[in-house]
C-alpha cells in the first residue's frame, strides 16, 4: 500500500507513537493514507483503539521483525 | 506545579486510608475492562490517553476537582502526559510510577494470626489476586505458593528474624510463575511439590506425597499435607494445627477451583467431587480456609485478609452441598470462563521445562488471574 505520509515512531514508547500519528493526520486530506511505523508493542492495541474512536479507518497492519506498520485512511472531520 | 510520581506502595497506603484517591486509568478500554486497580473504596474511571489529545471539554468534566487524581497507564509514559495536561488545568494530580507494570508486582503482607509458637502471614499480590503464605515457628519458616518476586519473602524472613527451611507449592500454578524453586535455591530450603505435578520436569524437588506430616519449630506446628485433587491431579492442601487449611486453588472463599486447565475437565471434576465430599467434608466448620487466590477484592475480610471458616463457605456456596455428582460436574465444568492468559507457557516454566528472561516473565504475567470460579 502506498502512503501519502510516513510517520517513523520506531524506538519511541507510549504515548509518542499516537501523538505523532495524530499530528501527521492533521496535515492530510480526507481519503489520504498515513503509514505509522512503531516498535512499541504496547501501542498496537492502543493504536487500533484510537483509530476506532476517531473517524479514520485502519486499512491494514503488519509486523516485520518487531516493526509494526499501520496504514490508516483519513476520515471526515466529525 | 509539578506532577508528583507515587510508587505502588504509596498508592496502596492511600487506598487503605480514609481518604482514597480517584484513579484515572488512561489505557485503552479493552485493557481496562480486562484488568484494573481495585479496592474497597476506590473510585476509578477509564478515559484513554488519546482522547485527551483532541481536547474536548466534556472529558475534563468527568474528573473531580479538589480530590487527588492518580493517573495510571501501562508503564507510566502516557499517564505523565495526561497528568501534565490536568495539572495545567488546576487539577491535583499524580501518576503511578511504572503504571500497571509496577502494580502487577506489588505485594503486601498481612498477619492472620500471631500467638506463642505460631505466626501466619498472608502475602497479597493485589493485582493478580494471588495469595501466598509464611508460617513461622521458633525461628523457622515455611513458605507456601511463593510468587516469582522472592525478595518479598526474603525481606519478610529478615524482618521476622527467621530462616526459611521449607518451601512448598500446593500445585503446579497456571496463572503465575512460581517463586518456590527459586526461593528454595536461594535459602537452602527444601522445595516440596507433588510428583504428579512435575512429570518430565528437570528440577530437583521433594515429593510432597511422601510427607504426610511436616513438623517444625515447636512440636505444636503440625502441617498435614492432604491430597485435594480437582484443580490439578496433584493438588494438595495443608492443614496447620488442625485449624488453618491452606487450600491452594482447590477451595476458595467464594467457590471451587477450575478443573479444566489440563484438558480433562470432566475427569478432574470427578476428583474435585471426591475432594469436596470425602476429604474436606469431615473437617469441622471452625477450620479457617486460606486459599491461594481471591476472585474479587471484596473477599478481603474486615480483618484485612482473605479467608473464611469452612462452615461459612459451606453455607454460602451451593456447590459445596451439591451431592448429585452429575449436577456437580455440570456446574464446575460449565462455569469456567476464559483461561488464564499464557497458561500453557507458564505451566512449562513452573515445571522447569523452559526458562525465560525477567522481561518475558513480567509480560507473561500481565493481566488478571482466572483460576477461581464462581458458582453463583
Amino acid at each position: 500500500m502506498k502512503a501519502d505520509v510516513i510517520v517513523d515512531a520506531k524506538g519511541l514508547s507510549c504515548p509518542m507513537p499516537i501523538v505523532k500519528a495524530r499530528k501527521a493526520m492533521e496535515e492530510l486530506e480526507v481519503g489520504q493514507i498515513m503509514e505509522l511505523q512503531s516498535t512499541d508493542k504496547g501501542s498496537v492495541n492502543d493504536f487500533q483503539s484510537w483509530v476506532k474512536r476517531t473517524n479514520h479507518t485502519l486499512e491494514s497492519m503488519d509486523e516485520d521483525n518487531g516493526v509494526y506498520r499501520f496504514y490508516v485512511k483519513k476520515g471526515q472531520e466529525s | 506545579m509539578t506532577v508528583k510520581v507515587i510508587t505502588a506502595k504509596a498508592l496502596h497506603e492511600r487506598m487503605e486510608s480514609g481518604d482514597p484517591p480517584f484513579i484515572l486509568d488512561v489505557r485503552n478500554p479493552q485493557d481496562y475492562d480486562d484488568w484494573k486497580i481495585e479496592g474497597k473504596y476506590i473510585k476509578s474511571i477509564n478515559i484513554p490517553y488519546f482522547d485527551f489529545l483532541d481536547a474536548d471539554e466534556g472529558v475534563y468534566q468527568l474528573l473531580p476537582k479538589g480530590t487527588e487524581i492518580v493517573v495510571v497507564c501501562a508503564k507510566g509514559g502516557s499517564a505523565m502526559m495526561v497528568a501534565e495536561m490536568l495539572d495545567e488545568r488546576g487539577y491535583q494530580v499524580s501518576t503511578l510510577e511504572q503504571g500497571m507494570l509496577a502494580w502487577s508486582q506489588f505485594y503486601t503482607p498481612v498477619t492472620i494470626v500471631e500467638r506463642a509458637g505460631l505466626k501466619l502471614i498472608q502475602f497479597h499480590r493485589l493485582a493478580k489476586g494471588c495469595l501466598s503464605y509464611m508460617v513461622i515457628s521458633q525461628g523457622k519458616a515455611l513458605v507456601v505458593d511463593a510468587s516469582r518476586h522472592v525478595d518479598e519473602y526474603l525481606k519478610a524472613a529478615k524482618q521476622e528474624n527467621v530462616e526459611i527451611a521449607h518451601v512448598m507449592d500446593t500445585h503446579l500454578h497456571a496463572d503465575h510463575i512460581s517463586g518456590g524453586f527459586d526461593l528454595a535455591e536461594k535459602t537452602g530450603a527444601t522445595y516440596y511439590i507433588s510428583s504428579s505435578e512435575m512429570e518430565g520436569a528437570q528440577r530437583v524437588f521433594e515429593p510432597l506425597e511422601k510427607h504426610e506430616i511436616i513438623r517444625f519449630g515447636t512440636v505444636d506446628v503440625k502441617i498435614m499435607a492432604i491430597p485435594t485433587p480437582g484443580h490439578t491431579p496433584g493438588s494438595i492442601s495443608l492443614l496447620i494445627n488442625r485449624q488453618f487449611l491452606l487450600s491452594g486453588d482447590t477451595l476458595f472463599v467464594g467457590g471451587l477451583g477450575r478443573p479444566d486447565l489440563g484438558g480433562h475437565a470432566r475427569e478432574w471434576a470427578q476428583d474435585l467431587y471426591e475432594t469436596v465430599f470425602k476429604t474436606i467434608s469431615p473437617l469441622p466448620d471452625h477450620v479457617w480456609v486460606l486459599p491461594s487466590h481471591f476472585a474479587d477484592i471484596k473477599e478481603i475480610n474486615e480483618a484485612g485478609y482473605v479467608g473464611a471458616q469452612l462452615g461459612e463457605i459451606r453455607k454460602n456456596n451451593e456447590i459445596m452441598r451439591t451431592e448429585d455428582i452429575k449436577q456437580f460436574t455440570e456446574c464446575v465444568t460449565g462455569t469456567v470462563g476464559s483461561t488464564p492468559p499464557n497458561y500453557k507457557e507458564i505451566v512449562d516454566i513452573n515445571r522447569g521445562a523452559t526458562d525465560v528472561s525477567v522481561e518475558r516473565a513480567t509480560e507473561l504475567e500481565i493481566g488478571p488471574n482466572r483460576c477461581a470460579v464462581h458458582h453463583g
